[in-house]
């Protein structure tokens, strides 16, 4: 669990380093997975922040290079933006 | 602990089915080996919006929904994970008098089956529990306050970790590509690495891809998966609205998560899109605030951050498979028709006494895998 020294790794879902180790740890290989288990890259960036903090964490624990991560499926809206907006497009 | 490199019994698709009904088999002491050829969860499952009624139409469905809400209601100690259940409700909304005279009728059908909390409002005490809700036209709904909402994550994350703890095993990014039998019964399955699995028992829980597991074991399973889009918002102070369902041409549905705020939700689209495509459109994109907005205007501001899209797996009557096959040993829980997260564990309860019983009909005979699929689940 958090403690004072924990880095954040996803700021939107206050997600830390060690709940992702913890994801990696109960067996999640892929940032997908650890997103679904922690959260990390749901909030309102949609992982831009904690993508690549994700994919260097999963790398090192697995023995791979941080670029033959498998991506996160990238979805629209590119950015967060509202219901009436949206509705009166 | 040691790890069985055999199985008693193997399931294919790690979605909430598969893995319900694989924690029920671990925990009564089968070897278990579950295998999915995405993550956990990458099936329809992961794509739900999380909502869990018990107002259904017939009688398998409403007692089986009755199970899975005191199944979830228990979950957090149960699997030991927080899967967010709240019981937030269920408002389905009737704008025309066919709709309310429907509801009543099915209101009676469900208390007489012992949904006992389900009752009509009118549309101000509609707008009373619904705080918002825009009820221009509404002459009432059908409220369920012990319908509700779990987190699908969670959920299926907790099976599968109790999987494990039982000493089961679960294969994720393994994709089955052969039913192996022989004599007239299942044999186990080989996957894409190349590796063979062997066991007695081979349970077909592939959410939308039921139809081509089965046609591997030569076993005819009428599933036919179909697009639903969906969209989230970002997280706001909770509203105290129920799910709403607005069965209307230009309806939808949507419900606020309780434990993070976010709006969350979708609607059947018209035509229907056939197939595995999980792309998502524009078109949806701004079709459904126009929905939610009309329902509550209120919602304006709040934000959408993620759209996405994912299968219902229907049937010809739009009631699950709950079956054994006529090849000997191999099952198919499938069929679920959008309703997998809700009935989920209790099918898998279902499933896994059925199987440990080795009865030859199975436990709901409205969900047999030869059935004429003639009649119509009418809460669709």
């Amino acid at each position: 669990m958090a403690s004072n020294t924990d880095k954040i790794i996803c700021r939107c879902e206050d997600i830390t380093e060690s709940q992702v180790l913890e994801a990696i740890e109960k067996g999640a290989t892929t940032a997908d997975e650890v997103k679904r288990l922690t959260r990390a890259g749901m909030g309102h960036c949609q992982g831009r922040t904690c993508r690549r903090l994700v994919n260097q964490l999963l790398a090192r624990r697995l023995g791979q290079r941080p670029e033959d991560q498998k991506p996160v499926t990238q979805r629209s809206p590119l950015q967060p933006i509202s219901l009436k907006t949206l509705a009166d497009s | 602990m040691k790890v069985p490199q055999n199985a008693d019994i193997i399931i294919i698709g790690g979605g909430i089915v598969g893995a319900a009904t694989g924690y029920h088999l671990a925990r009564a002491g089968y070897r278990v080996r579950l295998i999915e050829k995405g993550f956990l969860c990458a099936g329809s499952t992961g794509r739900c919006i999380g909502g869990i009624r018990q107002q259904f139409t017939s009688q398998g469905s409403i007692r089986l929904m009755l199970e899975s809400v005191r199944h979830f209601s228990s979950m957090k100690e149960e699997l030991g994970v927080d899967v967010h259940w709240h019981p937030g409700g269920y408002l389905f909304l009737a704008h025309s008098p066919e709709k309310k005279e429907a509801f009543l009728a099915n209101i009676a059908v469900q208390q007489s089956f012992g949904l006992k909390d389900v009752r009509w409002v009118d549309a101000y005490q509609a707008g009373q529990v619904a705080p918002g809700l825009n009820i221009d036209g509404l002459l009432g709904g059908s409220y369920c306050p012990s319908d509700g909402q779990a987190y699908p994550f969670a959920v299926v994350a907790g099976y599968a970790e109790r999987i494990r703890s039982c000493g089961g095993l679960v294969n994720t990014f393994t994709e089955v590509t052969a039913i192996m039998q022989g004599g007239g019964r299942v044999k186990g399955v080989k996957t894409a690495q190349g590796t063979e699995y062997h066991a007695d028992i081979v349970i077909n829980a592939a959410g939308p891809w039921a139809r081509e597991v089965g046609q591997m074991a030569g076993i005819e399973v009428p599933v036919e998966p179909e697009r639903h889009e969906a969209l989230i918002t970002e997280g706001v102070e909770y509203l105290n609205i129920p799910m709403l369902v607005d069965y209307r041409a230009d309806g939808g549905y949507f419900q606020q998560f309780r434990h993070n705020g976010q709006f969350i939700g979708c609607y059947s689209p018209v035509p229907n899109v056939p197939g595995h495509s999980t792309d998502s459109s524009y078109e949806f994109l701004s079709e459904m605030p126009k929905r939610m907005l009309k329902l509550v205007p209120a919602l304006g501001p709040v934000k959408v951050i993620r759209q996405w899209s994912g299968s219902y797996e229907n049937t010809p009557d739009g009631n699950p498979i709950l079956d054994r096959s006529p090849l000997e040993g191999f099952y198919v829980i499938a069929g679920m028709c959008g309703h997998g997260f809700m009935l989920g564990p209790a099918i898998g309860r279902q499933a896994a006494d059925f199987i440990k019983s080795g009865a030859k009909e199975p436990p709901i005979a409205e969900f047999a895998l030869q059935r004429e699929f003639s009649r119509q689940e009418a809460m669709k």
